[in-house]
């Protein structure tokens, strides 16, 4: 059945078929009703949204942490938290925020917009999607609840450095759940990479070729490969360490051949990308708030492609610049240093392009715009002092000084939080269908600027005069009480911030203003539909012909017709011309990846106690294997749907 | 208000293909850039050790056995056999000639995983003994989660291909699981000469 057509176009937006086969289009896409519906979606924006609230209480979470420490620095000391508990509070603080925080919720957004950018109805996988999801979700969830039920709070720094984690010095569980919990959320943005890559290599609109992706999207799928090639190492570093504390092998052991530097090789190839895997999504949502609040396409985009490229290339050569002070070789040293300035490149490129965007352009200077130029402000300091710490001798002085502290918290939040949080006034409105705030979005903004500030610039000046990352007190004769105090008062102005940032939202979706299907007149193919989207984002698939297809076609978009409304129909197009190729039917909604995530979590969980965990959990994950990939063809309805498929030509 | 402009229909399109322009076969890609970074880092690790000692193995630990990783691989090479055929009877959509190869294939993963437990008792060591003993295992074991994948797969594929349930576009994964078998070959090919035979070499 072919989705013929008949008009109701507005301008810009993707033109609506007849209101009975948007009916069908509805009942074809929607989750199934109740809470189990709700378990079973594999609709990319419902899981998408729930990795975002998930996210971001996972933020909420690390943040009370941030402010626990802050409150025990306040003053020399201090006996809030004891040795022990701050331990425990700066490495869940470090482990939440990197793995738990800050990457799943870069890929959360680009799991909810990458489809709607490219034109197309669901993520490539969705069933792996919704495992995902869970896996990640559970993941978090057993970390925590070892801490707050079992006193295993991992304590040993979010890079868990050998000898330090091994069984020797750290009894107990704590180290064991730190590794297992980071495979976790490996495992889930593995999962999310794939999604995207697939999603964009095979899923865009007809005619949207490379060259007309968005440069967010591009954003995604650099981030995405960094993942593919980063994460690996992690995770088999996790697992060498769960090895070794459990079935006592000797990779990082020296009285037998081992080598604790094997684990900082192995976390730092990925460590180091990191910061860009968080980092280069940011530099996509930085261009595409740039685009819409100055009107413009951002300048140069061959240039902003290639520095997103490079930036995700080079990532991967300085991973060397954290273990400066273990004495590596003198040349490689050189070279190590020579590359963490030469990243600078491409960001550099990046910058000048937006700055000459909004040269070129008339910008509105409404809240997602501000946190933009935030963003540039403190990622700007935070790269300055990155630079410093590239120069060797210079990072023989501060290291693990609180000077590094300064300038990571610099480069994560001016970054990554900044950016994220203008794509959070930007995107708001498409996902909710309301507007936030602006009066409130301003003092938000302005109180989590100066909050910043205050909490990490002293930050650098302790660390010259010598105080060392993660120590829990500090005697009153350092002199170093007023900057810590000031320190802890700018934590409590960004806990004012975000608070706000709750109410602003709380207060929108109550009775927020209507936003319309493009409220900031914006030009990607999102906006091109209603707000919220419905199920399957687009009643007819939009052709692209160029870069920013909705102004280009203010009178509405030229459209693909023909995919079936009775089933999940999707348009397959080809690689690089994205010239429509074949069509492909999308799974229903179903309980098995939320049963595979459970296998894997009954597994990994049981394997911190016993090996024998695996004999468990691997019957478990292949049943639920069996569950997640038997086809579903026996229900009436797809049946029906299969003998009208019968006599199809097959192309090789 | 205006009629939108339809440039195109895709309701003669394929709804079965092969290869690159199949999605799953884009995700087979994925997991074995994923899976292959993996090994490749175990491999890594494995020299990065062996670089640090002045013998390997270590004194008083003998060398691995080489009949069954011998065995392994000749199996795995075989195992190609039916594999590609199956792979080329699913391209044909002929089910007949897929049923009959992945019941073949089926057959080799299972001797497969078998003579995997053989090979790590072959290693010869034990992975608590030292070092050199856990990255040995390390390696196999990391391998090991593929080859256990690789059989679920096909396995489950073995009955999907008899169910009244088939579908022709269930047939273009037959194909995309022939090709991850071609990499778990591969993959085995190169790990087994470092594990087994560089040993030999120092
Ligand atoms: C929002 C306000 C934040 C505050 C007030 C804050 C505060 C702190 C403090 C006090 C420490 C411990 C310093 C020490 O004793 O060594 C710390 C460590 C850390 N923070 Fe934050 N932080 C914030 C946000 C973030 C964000 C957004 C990220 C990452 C995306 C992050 C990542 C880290 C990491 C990785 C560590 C190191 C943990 C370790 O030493 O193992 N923080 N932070
Ligand atoms: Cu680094």
């Amino acid at each position: 059945m072919t989705a013929t057509v008949a008009p109701t176009v507005g301008p810009g937006r993707v033109p609506e078929p007849l209101p009975e086969l948007i009916g069908q289009l509805e009942q074809t896409w929607r989750d199934e009703p109740g809470i189990l519906g709700w378990i079973k979606s594999v609709d990319h924006k419902s899981i998408a949204l729930r990795y975002m609230i998930t996210a971001f209480v996972f933020f909420l979470l690390a943040g009370l942490q941030a402010l626990g420490m802050r409150a025990q620095l306040a003053r020399p000391e201090n006996t809030l938290l004891g040795p022990d508990l701050y331990n425990q509070f700066f490495t869940v603080h470090g482990t939440t925020m990197m793995f738990l925080f800050a990457v799943p919720v870069m890929q959360a957004v680009g799991l909810y917009f990458v489809p709607m950018m490219v034109g197309t109805r669901n993520v490539a996988f969705p069933k792996l999607n919704a495992y995902g999801y869970w896996t990640y979700l559970f993941g978090g969830l057993f970390i925590y609840a070892e801490w707050w039920f079992l006193n295993s709070g991992p304590d040993v720094g979010w890079f868990s450095y050998v000898p330090l984690a091994n069984s020797v010095f750290t009894p107990g569980k704590r180290a064991d759940v730190w590794a297992q919990g980071v495979t976790f959320t490996e495992i889930a943005s593995l999962a999310a990479a794939v999604e995207i890559i697939v999603t964009v290599f095979k899923l865009r609109a007809p005619g949207m070729t490379l060259n007309r992706l968005p440069l967010f999207v591009w954003a995604m799928v650099v981030q995405s490969f960094m993942v593919l090639f980063a994460m690996p190492w992690v995770a088999t570093a996790t697992q060498f360490l769960a090895w070794e504390r459990l079935v006592s092998t000797h990779f990082f052991d020296p009285t037998r051949g081992g080598d604790p530097l094997l684990w900082q090789h192995l976390f730092w190839f990925f460590g180091h990308p990191e910061v860009y895997i968080i980092f280069v999504p940011a530099l996509g949502m930085v261009s595409s708030v740039v685009t819409a609040f100055t009107r413009r396409h951002v300048f140069g985009y061959p240039a902003m492609v290639l520095s997103l490229i490079s930036t995700g290339v080079l990532g991967f050569g300085l991973w060397v610049h954290h273990m400066f002070a273990t004495g590596i070789p003198q040349l490689s040293e050189s070279f190590f240093t020579a590359a963490s300035m030469v990243i600078a490149i491409p960001t550099g490129v990046q910058i000048f392009c937006w700055i000459a965007t909004i040269w070129d352009g008339r910008p509105r200077f409404t809240v997602p715009f501000l946190w933009v130029i935030g963003f540039v402000v403190v990622f700007i300091i935070g790269g300055f002092s990155g630079v410093m710490v590239a120069s060797v001798p210079f990072d023989r002085q501060v290291h693990d000084s609180y000077f590094i502290v300064a300038h990571f918290h610099y480069v994560l939040i001016g970054g990554a939080v900044f950016p994220l949080l203008g794509a959070f006034y930007y995107w708001f409105p498409k996902v909710t269908g309301r507007m936030l705030g602006e009066r409130l979005g301003r003092w938000q903004f302005w109180l989590f600027f100066i909050g910043m500030n205050l909490t990490f610039f002293p930050m650098h000046q302790l660390g010259f005069e010598g105080m060392p990352r993660r120590v829990y007190t500090y005697l009153p004769e350092t002199g170093w009480g007023p900057l810590n105090l000031l320190a802890s008062i700018g934590a409590a102005t960004l806990a004012v911030s975000v608070i706000l940032l709750i109410v602003n939202v709380w207060s929108s979706l109550r009775r927020g203003l209507p936003a319309g299907d493009n409220p900031w007149d914006a030009d990607t193919l999102e906006w091109a539909t209603t707000s919220p989207p419905r199920p399957y984002n687009f009643a007819l698939i939009p052709v692209v012909d160029g870069r920013g297809p909705v102004w280009r076609h203010p009178e509405g978009l030229p459209v693909f017709g023909g995919l079936r409304t009775d089933v999940r129909d999707v348009l397959l197009t080809t690689l690089l011309d994205a010239e429509p190729d074949s069509r492909h039917r999308h799974p229903v909604p179903t309980i098995w990846p939320l049963h595979a995530a459970i296998a894997t979590t009954i597994t990994f969980v049981s394997l911190i106690y016993t090996p024998w965990g695996a004999v468990v959990g691997f019957p478990l994950l292949f049943i639920a294997f069996v569950g997640w990939a038997w086809p579903r063809g026996r229900d009436h309805r797809e049946q029906q749907v299969i003998e009208a498929e019968r006599p199809v030509e097959v192309a090789s | 208000m205006t009629g939108p402009r339809v440039v195109g229909s895709a309701a003669n399109l394929p709804t079965t293909t092969f290869g690159h322009r199949s999605l799953v076969w884009w995700g087979t890609v994925g997991f074995m850039l994923i899976e292959g970074t993996t090994l490749f880092i175990c491999a890594a690790s494995y020299f990065y050790l062996h670089h640090r000692v002045s013998s390997w193995p270590p004194a008083g630990t003998p060398r691995p056995s080489l009949l069954a990783p011998a065995v392994q691989v000749v199996l795995m090479l075989l195992s190609i056999i039916p594999v590609a055929k199956a792979d080329r009877a699913a391209r044909q959509l002929d089910v007949a000639g897929v049923r009959v190869n992945l019941v073949l294939a089926s057959l080799f993963a299972i001797a497969m995983c078998v003579v995997r437990g053989f090979e790590f008792a072959a290693l010869n060591v034990r992975w608590d003994t030292n070092a050199y003993g856990s990255i040995a295992w390390a390696n196999v074991v990391a391998h090991g989660t593929l080859l256990l994948l690789e059989t679920a797969e096909t396995l489950v594929f073995t009955a999907l291909v008899f169910s009244p349930n088939l579908e022709q576009r269930d047939i273009a994964g037959v194909s995309d699981n022939s090709l991850y078998w071609y990499f778990m070959t591969g993959s085995w090919v190169i790990l087994a000469a470092i594990v087994y035979l560089s040993p030999y070499l120092s």
